[in-house]
């Protein structure tokens, strides 16, 4: 049985050499989320790789202040770009977590009089910045696209955004409200917020639960993190 | 030493490399002529050698020569004669300092003190008509010891001459007198002498000559014999970049346009490098061929006699290709009304990029490519909004008490400036633009429902009113407005917003939610 088994493996690597020969996902380091816990839990956001971010666009859920964290943290040694499908970035905020604005690219989508739908020019500007090749994280956020367009993007797509990101240096990010790469993505996190509490007229505090999905590099220990943001006058 | 550059039939050559890549081979095989007068007189001002023996004369009309057949015909062109003398004058300058524009096709250059650069005046005569073939031109190079027997050298032998110094006579004896500068009642009188050739013309006694032609005559003899020393009139190097080109027929494809823009490219950075400078600003300006009806312009094309546009590079470049790609770039997104007549483009001239690499630094795009992909986001997302805030660059919060109020610096990898320490903050705004219109439904002094998402969500929790306002002096630009932030309650769990009420109309708006 073994022996027709090897005569059968030898047979097909003649014709297709590398048919058995099973290719290894090197470990190209990992960048800090910004939020610590969460850092213990997956290494960070990996490079050359794609990762989900997701969160309700109803309820706050809590993922743009993961975005903003990252970003403020990204932007102390690298050059990132922000790729905003609906342009919901807020500069305030940005500032406010300590974003480097000088060291970060926002590109503001569906803006303009170009016939291009948002969602379409996003994937087309994060396909232009992958190439160039120089980005330390590149996030693209389709969180304000409607669900129901972001379905029908062919898986396709996201594979190629994988096979891109892993022979380009750059993280990819792709913040949204429900994950759709599916395998493609190494990293994928479903972000939920409980409600926040209420002190003298002010809202004053975040609590997060953070969900990994999947985590193609380091099997997490547990699936879930909380995180408690509390603001400085709370 | 001197030595003299000169192209011979000039305009045929300034013609043919105009259009061809191998404007020598064409020059030197087929017959070539060059056009020029008024429009509706052409009349045969160049030709090459090959015309000659097709019967081509000087002064034919166009329908003469095309009856000869096979001649090649192009009608002269001033602009392509003054880039073609350009080209000749920055070949003499990659060999000498000292140049003098002689005349149009004919260049003169110092060789003084060349040698060990360069080599035996054969040498450098080779280097000379090689440099000269490699930028389009079949060039008679010449060296003598003064700029004169030089120049009369070139012009009258073919290939490459080297007069020894102090036998100059010797070398010029056999060129025709016709060659001299002399007034025609000169070239007259020396014809019914039978004077013929610079060896007879040498050969005069100097006092008869003098009492007969003047010191007109004494000059031009010492010019037979190569015997006038003189200095060059050196060049002023141009400090205008630009380079343009006129096409016979108007052109309406972008595909030929961006043939010659990247041809005019190269020579404006070929022309930048060797004044060791680089450009950091480029002006374009078409002319476009104004169409007797106006009615059948496409909608949205850019109409008018001419279209001038400039890009300021945030880095000075030399690089042709990157320069040549943001132009396609920015062409590709315009419509015009008109076929293009003629191009022209200037590039401002600066100090080329220094800098130095840093181990350390963090990885960045490279700054020619990166001004090259973000022409290409321009490209899918466009230049700027509604409001003419752009779409792509680096955020940055105006100075103002106005919510929202943001602009796009040029997003540059130089000089980025310190980071600020990272703070983490309870919530972040996730903007809604334009702000979503809504009604509040009120219970006292606080908000109840707000409709929002084509429902109304009951108000678990309310802040404020928080007001503000600000340009009262101004109307047009005067704001006011009475904010509250509120926990809605959704399908979804609850939802944190920032609604507002417009207190200049009235109207209450969601800006967006925390998140």
């Amino acid at each position: 049985m073994n022996e027709l088994a090897s005569n059968l493996r030898k047979t097909i690597e003649a014709k297709v050499p590398s048919a058995f020969t099973v290719h290894e996902r090197r470990n190209y380091g990992h960048i800090s989320s910004g939020i610590e816990k969460l850092d213990d839990l997956t290494s960070g956001i990996p490079f050359r790789a794609l990762t989900e971010i997701c969160g309700s666009n109803l309820a706050s859920s809590g993922k743009t202040l993961v975005l903003m964290l990252l970003l403020a943290h990204a932007t102390r040694d690298r050059y990132c770009a922000l790729v905003d499908s609906g342009d919901s970035f807020d500069p305030i905020s940005g500032q406010a977590a300590g974003i480097n604005f000088s060291r970060l690219l926002w590109v503001r989508c569906g803006k303009s009089k170009v016939k291009l739908p948002p969602l379409e020019q996003a994937f087309k500007v994060a396909d232009t910045l992958l190439q160039s090749n120089g980005f330390g994280i590149i996030v693209v956020d389709i969180a304000n696209v409607s669900e129901k367009i972001v379905r029908r993007v062919p898986l396709s797509t996201w594979f190629r955004f994988s096979r891109v990101a892993d022979r380009q240096s750059s993280a990819l990010v792709f913040v949204g409200r429900e994950p759709h790469a599916t395998s493609c993505a190494a990293l994928s996190l479903r972000i939920s917020a409980q409600p926040a509490n209420l002190s003298r007229k002010l809202f004053n505090r975040l609590d997060l639960d953070i969900e990994i999905l999947r985590d193609r590099i380091k099997k997490p220990v547990r699936s879930t993190t909380a995180l408690h943001i509390k603001s400085q006058w709370a | 030493m001197f030595a003299c550059l000169h192209a011979p039939n000039f305009s045929c050559q300034a013609a043919l490399r105009a259009k061809y890549a191998d404007a020598q081979n064409r020059f030197e095989q087929s017959p070539v002529v060059v056009l020029g007068g008024p429009a509706n007189l052409l009349k045969v001002v160049a030709f090459n050698r090959p015309a000659r023996k097709a019967g081509i004369k000087m002064g034919m009309t166009k329908l003469q020569v095309e009856n000869c057949g096979g001649v090649s015909i192009h009608k002269r062109v001033t602009e392509h004669e003054t880039l073609a003398h350009g080209q000749l004058l920055a070949c003499a300058k990659s060999f000498s300092p000292s140049v003098e524009s002689t005349s149009p096709g004919t260049v003169l250059l110092d060789l003084s003190g060349t040698e060990k650069l360069f080599g035996r005046p054969q040498v450098i005569a080779r280097k000379i008509s090689h440099e000269a073939r490699m930028r389009g031109f079949v060039a008679n190079i010449a060296i003598a010891s003064n700029p004169d027997a030089a120049l009369y050298s070139a012009k009258g032998f073919s290939g490459i001459t080297v007069a020894p110094r102090g036998k100059e006579a010797i070398t010029l004896s056999c060129l025709g007198v016709d060659l001299l500068p002399a007034p025609p009642e000169v070239l007259e009188t020396l014809d019914g002498w039978g004077i013929r050739t610079f060896k007879d013309f040498a050969e005069l006694p100097a006092i008869g000559l003098t009492q007969r032609l003047g010191q007109t005559g004494l000059y031009l003899q010492r010019l037979a014999q190569g015997r006038v020393i003189r200095g060059l009139l050196p060049t002023e190097s141009s400090k205008k970049f630009i380079e343009s080109y006129e096409f016979d027929d108007p052109v309406e494809t972008l595909e030929s346009l961006i043939f010659v823009f990247n041809w005019l490219l190269q020579r404006l950075s070929t022309k930048l490098l060797l004044h060791s400078l680089a450009t950091s600003e480029l002006r374009l300006v078409l002319q476009l061929e104004v169409r007797q009806n106006e009615t059948d312009q496409p909608k949205g094309a850019i109409g008018g006699e001419q279209y001038q546009h400039s890009w300021k590079l945030p880095f000075p470049t030399q690089d042709n290709n990157v320069l040549s790609r943001l132009l396609q770039l920015d062409l590709e997104r315009q419509t015009f009304a008109a076929p293009i007549k003629k191009i022209s483009i200037e590039g401002i001239p600066t100090k080329p990029r220094i800098s130095q690499g840093n181990l350390f630094a963090p990885s960045l795009p490279e700054a020619e490519k990166l001004e090259v992909t973000l022409a290409r986001i321009r490209g899918i997302i466009g230049v700027c909004d509604a409001n003419a805030v752009k779409c792509v660059g680096a955020p940055k919060v105006l100075d103002t008490y106005k919510p929202d109020s943001f602009t796009l610096d040029p997003f540059l990898t130089a000089g980025a400036s310190d980071f600020a320490p990272v703070r983490p903050i309870p919530f972040a705004l996730r903007m809604f633009r334009p702000a979503l219109e809504t009604s509040v439904k009120f219970a006292g002094a606080s908000p109840l429902f707000v409709h929002l998402w084509s429902g109304h969500r009951r108000v678990i929790a309310a802040s404020g009113p928080w007001l503000s306002s600000g340009n009262w002096w101004n109307k047009a630009l005067a704001w006011a407005r009475e904010e509250w932030d509120v926990a809605l309650k959704t399908q979804a769990g609850i939802g944190l917003y920032r609604i507002y009420q417009d207190q200049m109309c009235g109207q209450w708006f969601v800006e967006g939610m925390f998140d």
